[in-house]
């Protein structure tokens, strides 16, 4: 545990900042970060990332792409709908032509929601039900995620909630491909030539994958949360380890960018 | 010597732009969204359409009851709700048909139909269920190397709307900004495209910058100022966020409210003119960009 981070602090802090300043340290200097619409814990993380220890990250929202690491602006450009998220953009694409370079995406990572994850991180976006023609829920689509996941390097999932209902023992549909069946080699097999999923990271924990065969592993939980919690939402067996850490906590250095330059209006300590 | 007749201008009314269209045809629209053309199809009471959209223009289509098949890779609404009301409720009552696809597989079919050709292979969706729930998706051995892809068959739009910063009389746009999403794909693949511009400029201005044409002349032009609000428009003007949070707060619901809406805002005004009089002057000129 980092016993020198001042209860004060630790207490004050949200999951979301959590999850924001784990995903940050994970994420390389010279990588390219890729973020799509409505996704405020890895759209924090990157930019937390990029001003903590990322001067040569390159920033990717659609289609444009920035490095605003030398920017003094507060806040940070948000990523938004309209022309002003371009204004900060050394280059941009568009849609089509986004996926015309995949070659070159070793280096690219990537962020997945999903509306069902299964024990081998695939992922649901299409909707939830037996019959595609009438679902009992619908979800939004597949958006750009199936060839995303196919080429970057690594991904994560992430998701605003973890309940027995998202995770589950089977997609009803599969959006992006995690580790297919399970086989360590299920990805090469199918002729994707990505990484596949690094950690899957929830309100309640962080999870990884075993090597062979590939399977969800819980590596930490959140502070507050114990490990029965996390067994008791999920809807399949995870993996347990005889000793899961807690969570790492924020610095005071990485709450100070991460309050002050990246999330001054508080979207990430505000309720969902 | 010149000629000795008048080159044609390309600019018509909206009544003849949606004119064009009829019940049960495949439109696709652009974005920002030429809302001027969509609200004014809702007015008309199209129906049985094919929609290739997203976003706000796609689920009040849907909403007013003109949509029976949607090809979208994408039907929320950003970071207003996660997944489009009126394309959530209808989907799941089986009142419209969802041609599941992606990014990636939608622009190789609009790619394919540009080009002439029948399909386009792409990668992306290999391993999921897309290829399942959507049976025009073959997926194929590659005759060079074996490897299993996709096969999308061109998807051909009747006719695609598009909201654009400018253009000529002849039909040369200019999208401010780039041509940022997907809206050059839509042209390329469709048999008519019409185009909403902000503002009709010279054609001596055009000459003046032959690469920031976008769209060359062959298109048909509506002269539509503010005609994406509540959307945003490139170079002019951001979302109006208070009446996309009325719709999508409308569209959540349902019903009444949701019909009022759409009388309100898209069948009562009968022109792009009258719309603009019922939001009003100091509302449009508070969306400024900067």
């Amino acid at each position: 545990m980092n016993t020198e981070i001042p209860v004060e602090q630790t207490q004050s802090c949200s999951v979301q900042e959590i999850m924001a300043v784990f995903l940050a340290r994970d994420l390389v200097d010279g990588e390219q970060l890729q973020v799509g619409v409505g996704l405020p814990v890895p759209e924090a993380a990157v930019r937390l990332a990029h001003l903590m220890h990322g001067p040569n990250m390159e920033l990717i929202f659609l289609g444009a792409r920035m490095n605003v690491a030398h920017l003094d602006s507060i806040p940070l450009p948000q990523f938004g709908w309209d022309r002003r998220v371009v204004r900060w953009a050394e280059s941009y694409s568009d849609t089509g032509h986004r996926f015309d370079h995949v070659n070159d995406w070793a280096k690219r990572v990537f962020f997945v929601g999903g509306i069902q994850v299964d024990p081998q991180g695939n992922t649901n976006l299409i909707g939830i039900g037996e019959d595609h023609r009438r679902l009992k829920f619908r979800g939004p689509g597949s958006v750009g995620t199936p060839t995303l996941t196919t080429h970057v390097g690594r991904y994560y999932i992430v998701l605003n909630t973890h309940t027995a209902r998202t995770f589950v023992p089977k997609c009803d549909f599969i959006s992006t491909v995690g580790w297919g069946d399970g086989d360590p080699n299920a990805r090469s097999k199918l002729g994707l030539p990505g990484g596949g999923p690094r950690y899957c990271v929830t309100p309640l924990c962080v999870m990884d994958f075993t090597e062979s065969p590939k399977r969800l592993r819980l590596r930490s939980v959140h502070p507050g949360v114990c490990v029965d919690e996390v067994r008791d939402h999920t809807g399949f067996d995870l993996v347990i380890p005889d000793e899961v850490p807690i969570t790492a906590l924020p610095t005071p250095a990485e709450l100070t960018v991460l309050r002050e330059r990246v999330d001054p209006g508080g979207l990430l300590r505000s309720p969902n | 010597m010149a000629s000795l007749s008048l080159r044609r201008e390309r600019i018509i009314s909206e009544h003849d732009a949606v004119g064009c269209i009829a019940d049960g045809m495949t439109i696709a629209i652009g974005e920002p969204h030429p809302m001027a053309l969509v609200r004014h199809i809702i007015r008309r009471g199209l129906r049985n359409l094919t929609v290739i959209g997203s976003g706000l223009a796609l689920d009040i289509l849907i909403a007013a009851g003109c949509v029976r098949k949607v090809i979208s890779y994408y039907a929320g609404g950003g970071y207003w709700v996660p997944v489009a009301p009126a394309f959530r409720r209808a989907a799941e009552a089986g009142l419209i048909e969802v041609w599941e696809c992606e990014e990636g597989i939608l622009t190789s079919g609009l790619e394919a139909a540009g080009k002439g050709l029948p399909f386009l292979p792409w990668r992306g969706g290999v391993g999921t269920s897309l290829p399942q729930v959507n049976p025009d998706l073959k997926v194929f051995s590659d005759p060079i190397n074996g490897e299993t892809l996709i096969a999308v068959p061109a998807i051909i739009p009747d006719v695609t709307l598009l909201h654009a910063a400018e253009s000529d009389a002849y039909g040369n746009v200019r999208h401010c900004g780039g041509p940022g999403w997907i809206d050059l794909f839509l042209h390329r693949a469709a048999r008519r495209t019409i185009v909403q511009v902000e503002k009709v400029i010279s054609n001596e201005e055009i000459r003046s910058n032959p690469w920031a044409t976008t769209i060359n002349s062959g298109v048909d032009i509506c002269r539509m100022p503010y005609g994406a609000h509540p959307f945003y428009s490139r170079g002019y003007y951001v979302q109006d966020k208070p009446l996309v949070a009325e719709y999508f707060s409308a569209a959540n619901v349902g019903g009444a409210g949701l019909g009022h809406f759409l009388d309100t805002y898209c069948r009562e005004p009968q022109s792009h003119a009258e719309y603009l009089t019922a939001i009003g002057i100091k509302r449009l000129l508070d969306l400024h960009e900067y």
